[in-house]
């Protein structure tokens, strides 16, 4: 590559492909199988049902929050389920309140809703102030909610995306009147908050399977699969490195400052370190080589 | 000159995505790119509505695919090297408009979300406005808010154009009632209240934490133990005191060193903490790659499909 581009880690790149691979191959076969392929339960799902009856039975509104991040993998995933949400809610013409700090979720989040009322067979029960934009701002979104919480006392609440801070002050705010929350955060640092303020908590990837186990549309379904497959293959990946770095660990070579001994290798030319994150070389540039 | 359109960058940087500023050339691109703009919302407008979703599918495709071949295209050491310097060949040349081209592309989102904040304003006009009109339940805080969000845009503009006209220094100086107005609505007023906000979550820490460390069943109570040793490691007295209690019995006892306070936490965050971060690190990795998968191939259907 005469000197201009460094090898960026090969093996990383192909595991990439590889989990890829898996997530497409998955999704061919629950196509064939119509999504019949085995799911393992997940008890914070089989909430939101109830968590629904709770609010219709109580005919306060259903509380969603897509977190404050931009529109992106985890809020549109965090919009697909509150669109199951927004589906259960529809049938029993329970009131909700979806809130966002992003404008561009909001718009996606407003097209979304309507379009599950119109699905649902009850475009006229579709409130178009149902789902709001609070606030670009953390805390002023934070304090929107928080007051939309307490003024509507939400019986149940979903808060499900990327949080930070403002996380426990909407668990906690919905914990002060009672509400049930179903809480998921792909931050982990926030993880442990909903843990200790939350009444179920999706942790980590069973947000992204949340979908697959609601709708059981089988894309989904497949995808699901693929990502357990590509979680064995890592599992297997962690387990050889260990074998092959405790290997290269016992290995000696020449030590280049005391002639005559030798030395252990250094972390930086071991095998593993180099196949996943091999050294950037130097660019010398006006014809230069690395 | 339109102010982002003087933000492209200067010599060396300039590439096939912009150009010097006031030239023909970048208004020749600025035609083509909001001919393509205007065209390609024409075209979707103009669509039969079975047409719409092919039509979008492709530009998702060709739009993911830029960031698909970011990734997986080697990569040019440095997109700076200028023009005269830089290798030719078909890779090399692919590489660096693919790099020159990740801040052009990444434009693309913050001018969308710009034309989206619009949307939002007017979500909350519509709200508020019309809980003023018919005068519901706490309908002077809706006056508050609007007044506030007029209030707020007036002398942030204001002062970005005072400051744009007469220079920083020269605004710090006069300190002219546009200065004086941002700086009581944003520092005086929103940074105040906004660090109110956040220090409430010491208290709800405490009060989550009370309800969580209780001892109800076997998890709640190693959440309790290993909550313990964490807080207790913190606290320099106390490990002090614990960690010579252990000393006295036998410093030259390696097993009985195991106990000392920093240890036991220290192995709680090395061996439990670290590997279970990872380990739903991984998942939300995996995760996120499906979804992205699904969404770039258009694979996905949200909403009521």
């Amino acid at each position: 590559m005469d000197g201009v581009y460094y090898e960026k880690g090969w093996l990383g790149v192909v595991f990439t492909l590889m989990v890829a691979g898996f997530i497409l191959l998955n999704i061919y076969r629950a196509r064939k199988t119509s999504g019949k392929l085995f799911i393992r339960r997940i008890p914070g799902l089989n909430a939101i049902d109830d968590s629904i009856g709770r609010a219709t039975e109580m005919g306060k509104p259903v509380l969603m929050v897509p977190g404050i991040g931009t529109l992106n993998a985890i809020s549109v995933q965090a919009l697909q389920i509150f669109a199951y949400v927004t589906k259960t809610a529809a049938k029993f013409a329970n009131p909700i309140r979806l809130c966002c700090l992003d404008p561009a979720v909001y718009t996606v989040a407003q097209e979304i809703i309507r379009d599950v009322y119109q699905t649902e067979g009850v475009p006229e029960n579709y409130d178009p102030d149902s789902v709001r934009f609070i606030s670009d701002r953390q805390f002023a979104f934070a304090a929107g909610v928080s007051g939309i919480i307490l003024r509507e006392r939400t019986a149940a609440a979903f808060l499900m995306g990327e949080f930070f801070a403002e996380s426990l002050i909407l668990a906690e705010t919905l914990n002060s009147i009672g509400a049930i929350q179903v809480a998921c955060s792909t931050e982990i640092t926030q993880t442990p908050f909903f843990v200790a303020a939350c009444d179920y908590v999706l942790i980590g990837d069973e947000f992204y399977a949340a979908s697959a186990y609601l709708s059981r549309q089988p894309v989904l379904v497949g995808s699901l699969v693929g990502q357990d497959w590509s979680k064995l293959a890592i599992a297997a990946t962690i387990l050889l490195g260990a074998l092959v770095n405790s290997a290269d660990g016992l290995k000696r070579v020449p030590d280049e400052a005391k002639p005559g001994e030798t030395r252990v290798l250094k972390a930086d030319e071991k095998m593993i370190t180099n196949l996943f994150s091999p050294k950037k070389p130097e660019w010398k540039p006006a014809g230069g080589t690395q | 000159m339109i102010p982002w359109l003087a933000q492209a960058p200067a010599e060396p940087a300039l590439n096939m995505w912009n150009a010097p500023a006031g030239t023909p050339e970048i208004w020749i691109k600025v035609g083509i790119a909001m001919l393509a703009g205007f065209g390609l919302l024409a075209a979707l407008i103009a669509a039969p509505t079975r047409l719409r979703r092919p039509i979008s599918a492709a530009f998702i495709f060709v739009a993911g695919l830029f960031w698909v071949l970011v990734f997986l295209f080697p990569k040019p050491i440095d997109s700076q090297t200028p023009h005269d310097q830089r290798p030719s060949g078909f890779v090399q040349n692919v590489s660096f408009w693919l790099a020159d081209a990740i801040p052009v592309v990444s434009n693309f989102s913050n001018i969308l979300t710009a034309f989206i904040l619009g949307l939002g304003v007017f979500s909350l006009m519509r709200i508020h406005l019309m809980r003023v009109a018919k005068k519901q339940t706490d309908w002077p805080f809706s006056i508050v808010l609007l007044v506030s969000m007029v209030a707020m845009a007036t002398f942030g503009y204001w002062d970005w154009k005072t400051r744009l006209d007469l220079g920083g220094a020269k605004v710090d100086e006069a300190w002219p009632l546009a200065a004086y107005g941002k700086d009581l609505l944003f520092d005086g007023m929103l940074q105040v209240m906004e660090a109110a906000m956040f220090s409430l979550i010491a208290f709800f820490i405490l009060s989550a934490a009370y309800r969580a460390f209780r001892i109800r069943s076997v998890e709640a109570t190693i959440l309790l133990c290993a909550a313990l040793i964490a807080m207790l490691n913190l606290m320099g007295a106390v490990v002090v005191t614990w960690d010579g209690m252990i000393e006295s019995f036998g410093k030259d006892n390696a097993f009985l060193m195991n106990f000392t306070l920093s240890s036991v936490a220290g192995f709680i965050r090395d061996n439990l903490q670290t590997p279970g971060i990872r380990a739903i690190d991984f998942g939300i990795g995996l995760g996120a790659l499906a979804m992205g998968l699904r969404l770039w191939l258009s694979l996905e259907r949200v909403g009521g499909n």
